[in-house]
């Protein structure tokens, strides 16, 4: 039996979703049809209006609405210190520690060669030009302690140094609450290497 | 392919990618069983002192355990095998450069037992004192090699003279190096006939050097197909002036 092509259309559309199958993407039809029409249409409204609207920021290419997002155009906001993500997620991350009070740069990815993403689709080209043009005084480098993450950061260190930015990497160690014992190898061999006098 | 169960093999990680909340897809690296893909279940999730993903990084010798049936094998268990090697600036790019080179040339399933040695080997290589393009040029003679895809430096492939040192010799995918007839092409490379024989050698450091870089990228061009390597971007940006430079 075939589905109506409305539904089958549906179906086909969901599975767009990471992780979502065509099983997955039958059960959520049927249940936004059947069961949760207002949802459903909140849904589409929503996914309309995301697409239509939500672009990124001409700054620091995080996702916002407007031109400018609200942490650039912030003038409370230190404008002379930027960190370096490689997410939008890490930038809620970040804000959400209360520690940081300057602005961000979103990469939207890491150096991958092997999935063809360079130092252009990460936008670093326009980064260097902004840390240039706005006089930005020191550099924070908070892409992920993987190898990907180092090398966009050993990247973004070649390019900015030579220049006279001051930048600087985050720490990586113990994480708060842990226990030696369990922590894994490599991360303690950070730990160590990254140790600091005891002020 | 039948079922298949390996245990503890000795494997390195050419690549991951996030699959669905925290999961990775590996591309990974043994000696008996080449290159496979492996799905590592939950690597991404917070685990007590860190995650599983804290040892599935690039550049670490690994015991890796592997079950499956499909080209998607499952990682089934994993052990550190040594410390990971820690590379740095173009060290780092030249080992992201190498796993490049295997993703895109290996065939999935293929042993290759002696390029895995030889790839722990320029592992340990970049990470010392020494000097980078001859390791590179090592490595990637050894690859053409165990992939079948090597020439013989000391003799023209297509009139089985020996190479000579006065010569000149263009390299052809069919034969391998060819001498140079008297027209010059501007457009083909050549290779003169007493680097060819010096990297023959094993003299990849001195003037022949940057021969042996031309040749092996024509060579390995030939057998990459039309998309660039991309990770040659990251040291040839280095090189000229970063995008936007004002003229000073």
């Amino acid at each position: 039996m075939n589905f109506s092509p409305a539904l089958q259309n549906l179906i086909e559309a969901l599975r767009c979703l990471p992780g979502v199958g065509p099983k997955s993407a039958q059960r959520m039809t049927m249940h936004l049809l059947e069961r949760d029409r207002e949802g459903a249409v909140a849904l589409s409204r929503a996914l309309q209006g995301a697409v239509d609207r939500v672009d990124h920021c001409s700054r620091c290419r995080n996702f916002t609405e407007l031109e400018i997002c609200e942490i650039c155009s912030d003038p409370r906001r230190d404008s002379s210190t930027i960190c370096v993500v490689e997410t939008p997620g890490d930038v809620l991350a970040v804000e959400q520690s209360g520690s940081y009070r300057g602005i961000y740069f979103v990469l939207m990815g890491h150096l991958s060669p092997i999935d063809g993403i360079g130092p252009e689709e990460i936008g670093l080209d326009l980064f260097y030009r902004r840390v240039l043009e706005e006089g930005i005084e020191e550099v924070i480098l908070a892409t992920n302690p993987t190898v990907e993450g180092e090398a966009t950061a050993y990247y973004l260190t070649d390019m900015l140094q030579p220049e006279g930015v001051k930048v600087s990497r985050i720490a990586h160690g113990v994480p708060l609450g842990g226990e030696l014992e369990y922590v894994d190898g490599s991360t303690l061999a950070h730990a160590l290497s990254g140790r600091r006098p005891v002020e | 392919m039948a079922g298949m169960r390996v245990n503890l093999q000795p494997a390195y990680i050419l690549h991951s990618r996030p699959y669905r909340d925290s999961s990775v897809i590996l591309e990974v690296f043994t000696p008996e069983h080449g290159r496979i893909s492996a799905l590592a279940r939950g690597a991404r999730r917070k685990s007590r002192g860190g995650s599983a993903a804290a040892l599935l990084q690039l550049f670490t010798p690994l015991l890796l355990s592997f079950s499956g049936r499909g080209e998607l094998k499952t990682l089934t268990a994993r052990e550190a095998a040594g410390a990971a090697v820690s590379l740095r600036g173009d060290r780092l790019y030249s080992g992201l450069y190498v796993n490049e080179l295997l993703v895109r040339l290996l065939h999935r399933y293929d042993p290759h037992p002696q390029l895995f040695v030889a790839y722990g080997d320029t592992l340990q290589s970049l990470a010392g004192d020494g000097g980078v393009e001859a390791v590179l040029r090592r490595f990637e003679l050894k690859l053409l090699d165990e992939l079948g895809y090597s020439f013989d430096l000391r003799v023209d492939g297509h009139s089985g003279e020996a190479v000579r040192e006065e010569a000149w010799y263009h390299y052809h995918g069919e034969y391998g190096l060819v001498e140079r007839g008297g027209v010059t092409d501007p457009d083909r490379p050549a290779y003169a006939g007493a680097d060819l024989l010096a990297i023959a050698e094993g003299l990849l450091e001195g003037p022949a050097g940057p021969t042996a870089k031309r040749l092996l990228r024509h060579a390995l061009a030939s057998h990459l197909g039309d998309a660039p390597l991309r990770s040659r971007e990251l040291f040839r940006s280095q090189r000229s002036p970063a995008p936007g430079r004002s003229e000073t």
